[in-house]
């Protein structure tokens, strides 16, 4: 953030934001096989044109794929797929989000939404569930997916040849999740991913169906809509992000996000008209540089490991040898 | 196709003893009267990711997990016109005695993530995702691996495993809900819907393990639908490859093993009433090459030493014995002392079955007695510190592998490098060219889907 842009967002509107750690702009992408000979295209242009952040809805081919197509054809824009978190498997799930993580060099985040559409559940087998039992499953899903994540130690590759170990399982732990409808044990199958935790955002559009909990106490926060789909006033748009920024209740807006984009009526022109003016006058985040991970993009703090003695992986050693 | 005539017609005379002591038929047929070799090899490139046989010790061992490893052996393999890049999968991580198994390499991304990724900086190689059936969503499943084939221009391929055992269903919903008998039905059921939905049909299904209803709902790719590789060995196994697969991954790489589960194969395949050309064999193969034959030698050894320390020839007695033997010298005798459980099984997550414990470490020690072998020379035997099949010469594994060519034994290998990501190097540098020059290796791709780079008839 530059004081120029402060001063100048302070001079267009006259509401001085003091926020440092200002959203970072996003742009939503649709993975439709309609536009997979543009997209890697139209993932480079958007990202040299500043954003900070590219999300993929379900447009038939799987959002986390799509993401990590758009990995190695980018280098600063993050990936958050966006995609469901009820009618999965969610050692499945968390597997493929952190591996898009270490593919993505710690870009990746993930749109947690619950599917509502009853031809999903039917598509795997399961019943549709009520709006408590779909935000409980989230939730569920979520607080399992972290501790997946979470399981690997940052240095548990130790690759100690003197003693012949590649890997400690005193640095690994069990995910030990149960859960109403599932369990899961871990460890996970794939080390620990460049952010440890991945960012977990709720657009606005989704917060009905993923419930408050995990809207507002499980998340990381918030993803500000902005249907551009019928183009675009700037200052409009502007007014609107102001406002959501001043809101001093509520999950804090970590995206905002230019969703229904017409990719056939110069998409590149309008992100870049937006993003112009929501830079001048302060209200989204700087471009991301090489380096930034999501999270730093996002001013969320470095993800420590929550290291769980109960949990241990080698707690079948330790009872082994107590006994003995 | 089985029709066509092979690349190049052999001389009796110029095959091996060991190879024209298994021909029973003309050059057209050499293996078995409904067989036509096509004299063409393919290679797949196989990062296992949890194995014993990567070294992992080395200063130029790279990260397992780092997208530059991945980018760098894909990059030497498509240099080398490999059909396919193919990973393994291992829905939980490997256990030792209650414990994750410290000493191997463990830890790798997923499959399908990886390879959507790999797809946008290749331009040919096939991508092949092993995924199992018992712990998948048929659609789910269907929809991710038509993802890749779209997103890599139908280079998607799916190895199809089914490994059942409800300690991995430990990390799923269903826990361990298929008995063993059962996993090829279902699996069998799970492919019948993920071909429906490629198809862009609508799924109604009732059956045993699922009830399902979805549309199919996405372009068909340049190939038609992902490639289907089976690994399962069983006659089961045998029997659902050749009805369902377009390529078998096998265990028999030996040239008489090889010879033996063609004309299985093939038997099968005719059975099925399917052409025995549309399926293909891969053996997974460990290659080790060097300028000479007794450097090659050497270098077996030297990696043998590498990959199975003091630790690793512990370990591997203790899946058998079912005890703690870590008191034991690996420089002296096998264990004198009983295992603990009759039935054992290999570290968990491996997924393949023994003998009975009882008889085999009995046999164990009588044979390493015999040969005055301590536990970790007798530990690196069981791994293959002899000579193996593609292990020798550049010029003698060419000329071998040609042979096997010629014959139809296989239609190419499944290599698994043991150092990442320098592990196909000498592959790439000197043993393709000398197969090239034999007339038995591609010098292009073929086309640009994995279907076409396989040799496979179109859909
Ligand atoms: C060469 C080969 C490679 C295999 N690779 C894997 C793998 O990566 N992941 C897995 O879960 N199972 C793997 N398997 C296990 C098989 O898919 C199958 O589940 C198992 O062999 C049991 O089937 P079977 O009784 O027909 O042999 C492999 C099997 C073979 C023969």
């Amino acid at each position: 953030m530059t004081t120029t842009a402060l001063d100048l967002g302070a001079q267009s509107a006259g509401v001085p934001l003091q926020r440092s750690d200002l959203p970072v702009l996003a742009v939503d992408l649709i993975s439709d096989p309609s536009v997979l000979e543009r997209i890697g295209q139209l993932a480079q242009d958007l990202e040299r044109s500043g954003v900070g952040a590219l999300t993929l809805s379900d447009g038939g081919l799987h959002p986390i794929h799509v993401a990590s197509y758009l990995a190695p054809l980018t280098r600063t824009i993050a990936l958050l797929p966006r995609t469901d978190a009820v009618y999965v498997e969610p050692f499945h799930l968390a597997t493929q989000l952190m591996s898009l993580d270490h593919l993505s060099h710690g870009r990746a985040g993930w749109l947690l939404t619950a599917e509502t559409d009853p031809a999903v559940p039917a598509s795997v087998g399961r019943a549709a569930l009520g709006p408590e039992d779909t935000a409980r499953e989230a939730a569920d899903v979520l607080e399992a997916a972290r501790l997946i994540w979470d399981s690997w130690a940052q240095d548990a590759v130790v690759r100690d040849a003197a003693r012949g170990v590649y890997v400690d399982a005193a640095r690994l732990q069990y995910a030990d999740f149960e859960g109403e409808t599932f369990s899961v044990r871990g460890p996970a199958i794939t080390p620990r991913s460049p952010q440890g935790l991945l960012p977990v955002l709720v657009t606005d559009v989704d917060r009905a169906a993923v419930g408050e909990r995990v809207a507002t106490e499980l998340a990381d926060g918030r993803v500000l809509d902005l249907d551009v789909s019928t183009g675009a006033r700037p200052g409009a748009v502007a007014d609107t992000v102001r406002q959501a920024l001043t809101e001093t209740t509520g999950p804090v807006v970590c995206l905002v996000r230019l969703v229904g984009l017409d990719l056939d009526a110069d998409p590149l022109g309008t992100v870049a008209e937006l993003t112009a003016t929501l830079r001048e006058q302060g209200l989204i985040a700087a471009a991301p540089s090489a380096e930034q991970s999501l999270r730093d993009q996002l001013s969320l703090p470095t993800a420590a490991r929550t290291a769980d003695p109960a949990r241990r992986s080698d707690r079948g050693r330790l009872t082994s040898e107590d006994h003995a | 196709m089985s029709t066509t005539a092979p690349h190049r017609p052999f001389e009796r005379t110029e095959l091996s003893a060991e190879a024209a002591a298994l021909v029973t038929g003309p050059a057209e047929h050499p293996l078995h009267p409904d067989h036509t070799p096509t004299g063409q090899l393919s290679f797949g490139a196989f990062f296992q990711g949890v194995n014993s046989s990567t070294i992992w010790r080395l200063p130029e061992s790279g990260d397992q997990v780092a997208w530059e490893s991945f980018e760098a052996l894909v990059a030497t393999a498509e240099r080398g016109k490999f059909a396919a890049f193919f990973l393994g999968e291992g829905l939980r991580l490997r256990e030792h005695r209650g414990v994750p198994f410290e000493l191997d390499v463990a830890g790798r991304p997923d499959a399908q993530t990886l390879l959507a990724a790999l797809a946008a900086v290749t331009e040919h190689i096939g991508l092949v995702a092993t995924q199992n059936t018992t712990y998948n969503d048929p659609v789910d499943l269907a929809r991710r691996l038509q993802t890749l084939d779209l997103l890599s221009g139908g280079r998607a391929g799916w190895n199809v495993v089914t490994t059942d055992n409800a300690w991995t269903g430990e990390n799923f919903r269903r826990g361990g809900y298929l008995d063993h008998e059962d996993r090829y039905v279902h699996a069998e059921a799970f492919v019948q819907i993920a071909e429906q939905f490629w198809r862009g049909e609508q799924i109604e299904h009732e059956g045993a393990h699922y009830s399902v209803r979805a549309q199919g709902d996405l372009p068909r790719s340049a190939q038609g639908r992902p490639v289907l590789f089976q690994a399962g060995a069983s006659p089961t196994g045998q029997d659902f490859a050749a009805r369902t697969a377009d390529v078998i991954f096998s265990p028999h790489g030996a040239l008489a093993a090889a010879v033996d589960f063609r004309r299985s194969i093939v038997e099968r395949t005719v059975a099925a009433g399917r052409d025995p050309g549309s399926v293909k064999i891969l053996p997974g193969a460990e290659v080790v090459l060097a300028a000479t034959e007794q450097e090659a030698d050497e270098k077996v050894r030297w990696v043998r030493d590498l990959q199975i320390g003091p630790e690793q020839a512990i370990a591997l007695l203790e899946q058998y014995w079912g005890r703690d033997l870590s008191s034991f010298d690996p420089e002296g005798p096998l264990p004198d002392v009983e295992p603990e459980v009759a039935e054992s099984g290999v570290t968990r997550g491996a997924g393949f079955q023994f003998a009975k414990a009882q008889e085999l470490t009995r046999a164990w020690r009588e044979e390493a007695a015999e040969k005055g072998q301590s536990i970790l020379e007798f530990a690196r035997v069981q791994a293959g510190s002899r000579r193996g099949t593609f292990t020798g010469s550049y010029d003698a594994v060419a000329e071998r592998l040609a042979e096997f060519a010629r014959l139809g034994a296989i239609d190419g290998l499944n290599i698994t490098p043991w150092l990442i990501p320098s592990g196909l190097d000498d592959i790439v540098d000197h043993l393709i060219p000398r197969l090239q020059e034999r007339g038995v290796y591609p010098t292009e791709y073929a086309g640009s889907t994995l279907r076409e780079n396989l040799g496979l008839p179109a859909l």
